[in-house]
């Protein structure tokens, strides 16, 4: 027994300095390309490029399901973005509640013929609908598919090159578009691109936009405040420089569409389309060895509503975790395979090992620890030096992504919201931390269910101008 | 060292390194605030200094003491800032004047700085203050690699004037992105005559894998003396060569160009019957109708689609087939003028676009 303790205990503080030995090296890494993204970013050159006529156009897709509260106002704070070419393509994803006649009325909406070629297979179309006062909207009414159909059906109604697939709930800054396609400029390679989510809860929203960001003062949301910085951060801006990143957002990522019609769009059966959906394409480029960067870059944002309540949340993450499981044990063909690159030699183990499995060892780690102790055969002090030195680890990265928002963006402005990042920062390692453990742990027994659903989460709607979501 | 050794020295590690991170946020803070606190009055004097200067009221020494107080970021965001609003003879002088200024001479040595930011810095300076004596400079900005640098690069040339510059510029243009090209075509625009004499050298390399890049470029410029080259390269082999040729004929209203498009129209290619479609009905000669109303019975989408647009710019007659179409017996041609039909005028130019 005493040996099976000791050589767990081994194996377990070997993925553990492993572990946090990569989060260190994205860490560097995160330095030099925040250090570079504020640059380019800042660059009065680009801004005045990027008000040219020359920008590609872009297709936004909204697909929405029982979004009544909050359609009108999203939709419409979409329809006024800085940019020059762009249309609006509204998903209506048979919607129990009334979010299509609201759309119907707020846009003044009248049926057309649906003309365009139908590239991805999706649920019927029922109709299809332009506005009299937005001639940017187009409006798909359609049988109750899930996420991933929805927009498979407004990549099929897309006119334009580049498309972005963009959740009813969330809100994008003015010139965050224009943000967006910047790498579109610098490079040709680029497949897709990936911009910051921040967390709305907190915020004063006018208008369907941010006016003012704060840091909430509710545990819950504020804690994910720093989970958000920490991941968007640090943690993808890291990936940048290993060129692997799995992840762009669902709620916020540009693609260029001939690639997303060559994979043949989202696929319905996944749990979490998004990552699905960007470890595909690295598999078809890199199979063709099409060259090609799927990069992140920090300054455009999306702002999005995030769990108020631990029923929501662990539902929430616990969809998450599921969906990333599910995808790393159906793409394990790119696990360790040299043929995909950094992508199959450094991200796919990464986020099977590092991530996927995390919960299960940690949970292992607290047994053993326990059990341990239990039966005498680890010394306390020690113990609690190592549970000590893994949570001070954690702490670390989160004020690391502090660090990184107060060096570059400094969207919290006020001293209390700096002390509240701080303080949450330091907490979330106690208890909340735990928490997610275990909702990601569930997802190893749920793993099996493949259906696609709309993540549930109740929302509270963006309230007009000078009122606060809370 | 045993393990519980190794993790006391870790746990010590990051306690100072925690309370590190801590004090450099709030340091963070402290020292921004007070460079702003010290900066922002410098940079207000910079702007009355140069209102001066421009109503004559201040002479450039005074101008460049102001600079100087400034850091050499904000120097030259204030020069770029003021260089619109200043007439062009007036600011060269003070651009001769910077030479002689040491910041001036250190911004330009970074033209060969190894990091791309520095470079960038020294592109955006020479883009307002770049005398003759800077071509070599400018010249090897231009051919950078970092597109940020070279796009800064190119914005000298709205100052500038040398055909040795606008040579390395046109053939910088095939390598970029279509966005960073309308770039260059609006700051070459200036320099027209020089571009021109360029790219009718670069038109007569034929088998030039460049040269579709280098037609989407001459499209842009809208210059009557490109007219022929492109009626001559409708027939070349290159499908993107032809592609390019058809959209950029739809700029040049001329019976010659009429010819190549009716030609174009039939391609095997649907991009380019996609495009001469699109550029017939940007010339909307009436002759060629009935070229655009078969475009409307094409087995691609887009061809249908290009043809139903370019119908709505043919006056009634083109509504006439339209409506035409609307009760036929082909359900795609069907399907099309009815969306066409259906669509608001803003939309329409929305679609055209």
């Amino acid at each position: 027994m005493t040996h099976v303790i000791q050589v767990t205990d081994l194996v377990i503080l070997a993925y553990f300095l492993g572990l946090n030995s990569f989060y260190a090296l994205l860490l560097v890494l995160s330095i030099p390309e925040i250090w570079e993204q504020t640059r380019l970013a800042e660059d009065e050159d680009f801004q005045r490029l990027m008000q040219s006529d020359a920008l590609p156009p872009i297709t936004i897709l909204v697909p929405a399901h029982n979004e009544s509260a909050t359609i009108e106002t999203s939709v419409t704070a979409i329809l006024t973005l800085e940019y020059r070419s762009f249309e609006v393509v509204v998903v209506n994803d048979g919607s129990k509640d009334d979010t299509l006649e609201r759309l119907r009325h707020a846009f003044e909406l009248y049926e057309v013929p649906r003309t365009y070629p139908e590239g991805i297979a999706t649920k019927r179309v029922r109709a299809v609908y332009r506005s009299r006062t937005r001639t940017r909207l187009l409006v798909i009414d359609k049988e109750n598919g899930g996420k991933a159909d929805s927009l498979n059906a407004a990549i099929n109604a897309s006119r334009f090159p580049l498309v972005i697939a963009v959740d009813a709930d969330t809100l994008i800054e003015p010139d965050a578009l224009l943000r967006l396609t910047r790498p579109f400029l610098l490079s040709s390679k680029i497949a897709a691109v990936g911009g910051t989510v921040r967390v709305a809860n907190g915020c004063t929203v006018g208008d369907g936009r941010v006016t003012d960001a704060r840091v909430p003062r509710r545990f819950l949301p504020g804690v994910q405040v720093v989970e958000y910085l920490r991941a968007f951060l640090f943690g993808r801006l890291g990936w940048n420089r290993l060129g692997g990143s799995l992840v762009i957002s669902g709620a916020f990522g540009l693609f260029r569409k001939e690639y997303l019609l060559a994979i043949g769009g989202y696929r319905v059966a996944s749990v979490v389309e998004d990552l699905d959906l960007v470890v595909r394409l690295h598999r078809y480029l890199r199979q063709r060895r099409v060259p090609y960067e799927i990069p992140f870059i920090p300054d455009p944002v999306a702002w999005t509503e995030v769990p108020e309540s631990g029923r929501i949340l662990s539902r929430q993450r616990e969809r998450w975790h599921r969906g990333l499981i599910a995808a790393m044990w159906l793409y394990k063909s790119m696990l360790f395979n040299p043929r995909y690159g950094p992508v199959g030699l450094i991200a796919m183990p990464f986020f099977t090992f590092g991530e996927a499995l995390a919960p299960l060892i940690e949970v292992l780690g607290y047994v053993i620890t326990i059990a341990g102790l239990a039966l005498g055969h680890v010394n306390v002090a020690f113990a609690l030096l190592f549970v000590l030195v893994a949570w001070g680890y954690g702490m670390l990265l989160s004020l690391w992504a502090v660090v990184l928002e107060e060096a570059s963006f400094r969207r919290y402005g006020r001293v209390g919201d700096l002390a509240r990042l701080l303080l949450y920062a330091t907490l979330e390692n106690f208890g909340y931390r735990q928490r997610t453990v275990w909702w990601r742990l569930k997802a190893f027994f749920t793993v099996w269910k493949h259906r696609q659903v709309w993540g549930e989460m109740t929302r509270k709607g963006f309230k007009s101008t000078g009122k606060q979501v809370v | 060292m045993t393990s519980r050794q190794f993790l006391i020295v870790v746990a010590a590690a990051q306690g100072v390194l925690l309370i590190a991170l801590i004090i450099l946020i709030i340091l963070n803070r402290w020292v921004r605030l007070r460079r702003r606190a010290k900066v922002h009055p410098r940079r207000v004097a910079l702007d009355a200094v140069m209102q001066r200067w421009t109503l004559n009221q201040a002479g450039a020494a005074d101008v460049l003491r102001a600079l100087a107080r400034l850091p050499v970021p904000l120097a030259i965001d204030a020069l770029v800032t003021w260089s619109a609003r200043v007439a062009g003879e007036r600011w060269q002088e003070l651009s001769h004047a910077l030479e002689h200024q040491w910041w001036a001479r250190v911004v330009r040595a970074n033209s060969r700085s190894a990091r791309w930011w520095k470079r960038l810095e020294s592109a955006r300076f020479l883009s307002v203050a770049a005398t003759s004596h800077d071509i070599g400079r400018v010249l090897r900005l231009l051919r950078d690699h970092h597109p940020a640098v070279q796009i800064a690069a190119a914005t000298t040339l709205e100052r500038v004037v040398s055909p040795v510059l606008v040579t390395a510029a046109l053939d910088q243009l095939p390598f970029l992105g279509p966005t960073v090209q309308a770039y260059y075509a609006s700051v070459l625009k200036r320099a027209r005559p020089a571009v021109l004499r360029h790219l009718q050298q670069l038109f007569r390399r034929l088998n030039d894998p460049r040269l579709p890049r280098i037609i989407e470029f001459a499209g842009r410029l809208q210059e009557p003396v490109l007219r022929e080259p492109f009626t001559t390269l409708a027939t070349h082999a290159d499908p993107e060569v032809r592609t390019q040729v058809a959209r950029a004929l739809g700029r040049f209203p001329h019976a010659e160009s009429v010819a190549a498009l009716g030609f174009l129209v039939q391609d095997e290619a649907w991009p380019i019957r996609a495009q001469a479609t699109r550029s017939l009905g940007m010339i909307a000669d009436p002759a060629t109708l009935p070229l655009v109303r078969d475009a409307l019975r094409d087995v691609e989408w887009w061809v249908r689609l290009r043809a139903g647009l370019a119908l709505t710019r043919f006056g009634g007659a083109g509504r006439n087939v339209l409506l035409e179409a609307e009760v036929s017996a082909h359900a795609e041609a069907r399907d099309m003028a009815r969306l066409v039909l259906g669509l608001s005028p803003q939309a329409l130019a929305e679609y055209a676009a």
